[in-house]
């Protein structure tokens, strides 16, 4: 068994560790604003350092889901009519899609990116309605929950291979085919890539913690969140295209236990409502991203 | 698709829309997801012309005042979860019972050494679904259930429906989503139509029953899942809260209730707990009722 300081040092030693996408700093600084304060024309000089981004941004832009009379054409045109969560989603997908090469990725980068956002979505969602403050800090928490799938992929691909292939095969979760086969999942080596990436601590926790929250409360509501919100989507068709044979009590799960603690108006949520609406997300996952894949 | 996209924009753009969702919501537990409004909007559209209405918001009003409300809203209602009815409708729960829920029973009941699992399919219609069960647990006693048995019962309030479920005479549609060796193995051709066979009949039973009928229901126990889907949404508060209660008595502790693919219980009782499978929900009967999280 890899012990986290082994785990790292091999990680770290390795050429290949994935390095953080120029564009992320920037965005995730732009972003670290509250929502009416983000610099739009700071976003559009973002989207416009990169062709492919924006070109991506108009063709959504003018996609079915958005489509008005008039052909939208300029860059700043599209961003206003996407709106500023739909633009971070594209530039975030973009720039970490690019973090390792397109001949490197075990899971494939669409469904990789489909479970991602959709955390990302649900996860703000959930923020939102119990009440924690930081609903930017869970989407984001969403969306990098699973990084250390890129790690794996780059790091020990073959190894990795053969993990999702019995994950795949088995019908179990990620991180058992991991423990049995590598000897550390991709939380472990998510948090390894979170630490290099130089993340905040929170977010390095919610990454490290998501599948393994039961003997831990380290990383707080956030950690919950991510960790709920994951298995709603491997549940709702936004997990990674294999099926679970499992049956969860989310009122009865430790992640929700803890968080009716903290937040007691959960315990008036309707689960089953909330449970429909994420198919609503797929819908909104799926434009997303077959407009960044859509190469 | 692309109409139905332009629907969505349209109904998206529209307010009213939700308000409508909303209100079915809140009446019948029925929930209809954003990315499927083209649907809600085109079932509204019919039910708009009518009665006469021009806009949504005219609908929408027409659905709330009081000497139509009841009718107007079952009226939509038929309108919503009509040709829902088929063999084989709703795969993610079909896939929960194969790979959860029966591995989960087996369990429980060989601890016990029973080696029956009893089925109820209430409001059963034409008999789509009950046929569909008795088939998916034939395959069962041929494999991991070897040794066991079964029964489904099943269970309307028409007359006609039931007589038409005994029957068991399908056409192409209705039997669309059955997948081609059951369709060699359960099925005889009927002209242009498709007879159930006649091996998978004894294991069905089909009768007349009232589910607002407190003493029939209390002679409805011992069953291991019961599928109710579609039916409660007709139900007015109360009725659905007497029904849902007979349910639960009628379930053998760790016994599962299935509702429609979209359908809630929410509101209603407390006493099951609402179970997530891959694309499915239902409500699970626990050893002993347990207060909700937040009672705690």
């Amino acid at each position: 068994m890899e012990t986290l300081d082994h785990l790292r040092s091999r990680i770290t030693s390795i050429d290949s560790m994935p390095t953080i996408p120029v564009i992320l700093r920037p965005l995730l600084h732009c972003l670290d604003q509250p929502v009416e304060q983000i610099d739009i024309t700071r976003i559009v000089e973002l989207v416009s350092y990169d062709k492919s981004i924006a070109a991506q941004c108009v063709r959504m832009a003018n996609s079915a889901l958005f489509g008005r009379n008039k052909p939208v054409e300029s860059v700043r045109t599209a961003v206003m009519n996407l709106g500023m969560w739909r633009v971070r989603d594209l530039l975030f997908s973009n720039s970490l899609t690019n973090v390792i090469p397109v001949n490197r990725w075990v899971v494939d980068a669409a469904v990789f990116w489909r479970h991602s956002l959709g955390v990302a979505l649900v996860c703000r969602k959930f923020a939102e309605i119990l009440g924690y403050p930081d609903t930017e800090k869970a989407y984001l928490a969403g969306l990098l929950h699973d990084i250390g799938i890129l790690v794996n992929s780059m790091v020990v691909p073959e190894e990795f291979r053969v993990t999702f292939e019995k994950a795949t095969r088995e019908q179990i979760p990620l991180n058992e085919a991991e423990l049995a086969t590598l000897g550390f999942t991709h939380c472990d080596s998510g948090r390894v890539l979170a630490e290099a990436w130089k993340i905040t601590p929170d977010l390095i926790e919610a990454i490290e913690l998501h599948h393994d929250i039961g003997d831990s409360q380290r990383g707080g509501p956030l950690v919950a969140i991510v960790h709920l919100s994951d298995l709603l989507c491997r549940l709702r068709d936004l997990g990674y295209g294999y099926y679970e044979p499992r049956q969860i009590d989310f009122e009865n799960e430790p992640g929700w236990l803890y968080l009716v603690m903290q937040f007691p108006n959960l315990a008036d949520l309707d689960l089953a409502r909330f449970t429909f609406t994420l198919d609503e997300y797929a819908t909104e996952v799926e434009e997303l991203v077959s407009t960044v894949f859509a190469h | 698709m692309i109409a139905n996209e332009l629907i969505q924009v349209e109904a998206l753009n529209d307010p009213v829309w939700i308000r409508i969702r909303d209100l079915i919501y809140q009446v019948s537990g029925i929930y209809q997801a954003e990315n499927k409004f083209y649907l809600l909007v085109s079932r509204c559209n019919v039910r708009m012309k009518a009665v006469g209405s021009r806009t949504p918001r005219e609908y929408l009003d027409f659905l709330m005042a009081r000497p139509n409300r009841d009718a107007e809203m079952r009226n939509l209602l038929n309108e919503i979860t009509i040709g829902e009815t088929c063999l084989f409708r709703s795969m993610p729960q079909i896939e929960a019972l194969r790979k959860v829920v029966i591995p989960s029973l087996m369990e429980v009941k060989r601890k016990l050494s029973f080696t029956k699992l009893r089925f109820w399919s209430a409001g059963c219609s034409t008999g789509e679904e009950s046929y569909t069960l008795a088939m998916l647990m034939m395959e069962e006693t041929q494999t991991r259930l070897k040794g066991w048995t079964f029964e489904i019962m099943a269970t309307d309030l028409n007359e006609r429906s039931v007589a038409k479920a005994h029957e068991g005479i399908y056409n192409d549609y209705a039997v669309r989503n059955v997948p081609p060796e059951y369709m060699k193995k359960y099925f005889t051709p009927a002209g242009s139509n498709f007879r159930v066979a006649d091996s998978v009949r004894p294991f069905v039973t089909f009768n007349r029953l009232n589910m607002l009928d407190d003493s029939k229901m209390l002679f409805m126990r011992g069953i291991d899942v019961i599928f109710c889907c579609n039916v409660l949404i007709y139900f007015d508060g109360r009725s659905k809260n007497r029904t849902v209660n007979h349910f639960y008595n009628a379930l053998l502790t760790n016994g599962y209730f299935f509702l429609g693919q979209s359908e809630s219980l929410y509101g209603i009782t407390e006493k099951f707990h609402l179970v997530h499978f891959p694309g499915a929900t239902a409500y699970w009967k626990p050893s002993e009722p347990v207060a909700k999280a937040g009672g705690l």
